[in-house]
């Protein structure tokens, strides 16, 4: 089988001497690994993002918000423009129950934040003090807000890190500065670290500030609240605290006013919303693989014509026709491969762009699916070219000119 | 070595129209001899060299080949049959472009199915330096003369060591000069090796270097 280190020598000479036919040739492939090994990577990287935003807040965290947003595990736009707003009775009525240990009312409010020297546009979101501590967050300088401060309404303010360096230039000047918002001071007590996040429609957190939501009723007179942050005792099961929270809110609401949501919930309704974009995209990628192939086939149907003499030689002196076969299958299958690699190449490039943003990763999965997928379509779009090679009679081919 | 019975070759040409390349064509070649085939254009003289060369079967009639008739041979048989038994020298000399001069030297060998019992490479090397082209076995075809271009054509045809060398105008692409060069190491392979040569032409003073001339005209042979 030493014929096979003639003809793969032939070939990537031949290649060498054509680069540029040689590159066009392979274009196909390269862009059909690319797309499909860097949407598996952003794909897979996207689904390691989300799980790691949600596994922040914990199994014994719920949401309580109005309408019915999630419907058979789907999301339900229409009805996520709410209707109700809940309010202090509910609180008080949600508060008393004795599966819940922690419960924070949340609203929000857009504003134009002014610091001594800057402006910006920013959400100031209001909620309790165990906001913080449901959703996962962390002080990285001064303090979260606490119940003497939502007791006496005081008018401080904890800032995202984003929003902190905007208004302050860098995070450690910002603590204890004034900022004023709707004509309202505030003192920065505290500025927390970095959550990620705005991406995707979630939102971002660092360029939020949060205060006592008592403070927010300067804004809220009617003290509605969108939406309550739950944790509730583990010592219940989240089915049994459901339960709880809903015979509470059906005293005064009806069934299709609220929704409880875990983290869970909004998971894998995410998960797989993903999961569906990711294949159609592959499959869209898919075809640039299968013109690639087509294109290869045609090149080597024009490769077996410009070398039919040689074939006739081949054959003259000893070749068999499963010898001109392997010949042509190994050339196509050349060509392909190497499209496939260097589709690979630039996927690993752009995934390590993207790791910038957020955790996109190369499974060996996918390297090894995109090198038998590039092999495999070297193979079956060579095999007509080369059986036509083969299928030459001798006698003619060596007389062609 | 090689005898013909009565072939004819036969090629139906676009539906129902034959054209007979050859006729009921017989003759015999015997193992050491140096023969010349020599017709002119149309007689038919490159069918019959196809044949003997074992590219082809015949539409009618027999070729026996050491006794052997080849007609019931498989594509696979033939091509195996010409690897060891023929090597061909061509007009145009058809060397591999992307190969070297020992890579094309060595190329029958890559095809052989039986197992060699000497080293090719070092047999290719020995070769080269037979027909002096010492310092030219990395070179690539495009860059050696035509007459060095024959000559590797003719090694290549030596390598697998057969027991016919089948040269089809030889000369054809060559000055007088160098095609005489290229005659005389023919017939010295003859001579002093004992290779059966048999050189198909339409030149009559290339003809004459065979001991004998077979002469083809219209698909049948006119003198032998």
């Amino acid at each position: 089988m030493n014929y096979i280190f003639f003809v793969v020598k032939a070939a990537l000479e031949d290649f060498r001497r054509n680069k540029t036919q040689t590159f066009l040739t392979s274009l196909g492939i390269l862009i059909g690994v690319f797309a499909v090994v860097m949407l598996t990577a952003l794909g897979l990287g996207l689904k390691q993002y989300i799980n790691d935003q949600f596994s922040a807040l914990g199994k014994d965290t719920l949401f309580v918000v109005p309408g019915k947003i999630l419907s058979g595990g789907s999301f339900n736009a229409t009805s996520a423009l709410a209707s109700i707003k809940f309010d202090n009775r509910d609180l008080l009525r949600l508060k008393r129950l004795k599966e819940i240990r922690e419960i924070s009312p949340i609203f929000s409010k857009q504003t134009t934040a002014k610091s001594e020297k800057k402006s910006e546009d920013s959400t100031i979101l209001f909620a309790s003090e165990a906001f913080f501590d449901i959703n996962g967050f962390k002080i990285q300088k001064g303090r979260f807000f606490d119940k003497t401060d939502i007791d006496k309404k005081a008018k401080v303010v904890v800032l995202g890190p984003k929003i902190a360096e905007k208004l302050f230039g860098t995070v450690e000047a910002a603590l204890d500065q004034k900022v004023a918002a709707n004509s309202v001071n505030f003192i920065v007590i505290g500025i927390t670290e970095s959550k990620g996040g705005g991406g995707f429609g979630g939102p971002d957190y660092d360029s939020y500030m949060f205060s006592p939501y008592t403070t927010g009723f300067i804004f809220n007179p009617a003290k509605n609240y969108s939406r309550f942050a739950i944790k509730f005792d583990e010592n219940y099961s989240i089915s049994q605290v459901k339960e709880a929270i809903k015979k509470e809110l059906l005293k005064r609401y009806d069934e299709d006013s609220f929704s409880l949501i875990e983290p869970g919930d909004i998971l894998s309704a995410v998960n797989s919303i993903f999961a569906v974009l990711n294949m159609v995209l592959i499959a869209i990628a898919s075809i640039s693989l299968l013109v690639g192939g087509i294109g290869i086939m045609n090149i080597m149907f024009v490769t077996v014509s410009d070398k039919t003499k040689e074939i006739g030689v081949r054959r003259a002196i000893g070749a068999r026709k499963k010898d001109i076969l392997v010949q042509f299958i190994i050339e196509s299958t050349i060509l392909s491969v190497f499209g496939g690699f260097l589709g690979l190449f630039l996927a690993f490039v752009g995934t390590l762009i993207a790791q910038k943003f957020f955790p996109a990763y190369i499974d060996v999965n996918s390297v090894i699916l995109a090198l038998v997928v590039s092999s495999a379509i070297g193979i079956i779009f060579g095999v007509f070219p080369a059986k036509k090679a083969a299928d030459l009679e001798p006698v003619e081919a060596i007389r062609y000119e | 070595m090689i005898k013909f019975r009565n072939v004819w070759k036969i090629y139906k040409l676009d539906g129902e129209i034959e054209y007979q390349a050859l006729k009921g064509v017989s003759l015999e070649i015997k193992e050491g001899e140096l023969v010349s085939i020599i017709g002119p254009s149309g007689s038919g003289k490159s069918t019959l060299m196809h044949l003997i060369g074992l590219l082809d079967k015949p539409s009618k009639g027999d070729i026996l080949v050491n006794g052997k008739n080849i007609t019931s041979l498989t594509d696979d048989q033939l091509s195996t049959l010409r690897n060891e038994f023929v090597g061909f020298v061509f007009q145009q000399f058809n060397l591999i472009p992307k190969l070297t001069v020992l890579e094309n030297i060595l190329l029958p060998t890559i095809y052989a199915r039986k197992k060699l019992n000497y080293d090719p490479k070092k047999k290719a090397l020995t070769l080269i330096k037979k027909i002096g082209l010492e310092g030219k076995e990395y070179s690539y075809p495009n860059k050696i003369s035509g007459g060095q271009q024959q000559r590797v054509a003719i090694m290549r045809a030596l390598i697998m060591e057969p027991k016919l060398i089948l040269a089809d105008e030889p000369t054809g692409n060559l000055d007088s000069k160098t095609g005489i060069e290229i005659m005389n190491l023919l017939k010295n392979l003859n001579e002093k090796e004992g290779i059966t040569v048999v050189v198909v032409t339409h030149e009559a003073d290339i003809a004459l270097y065979g001991k004998r001339t077979i002469k083809i005209k219209d698909g049948e042979i006119v003198r032998n």
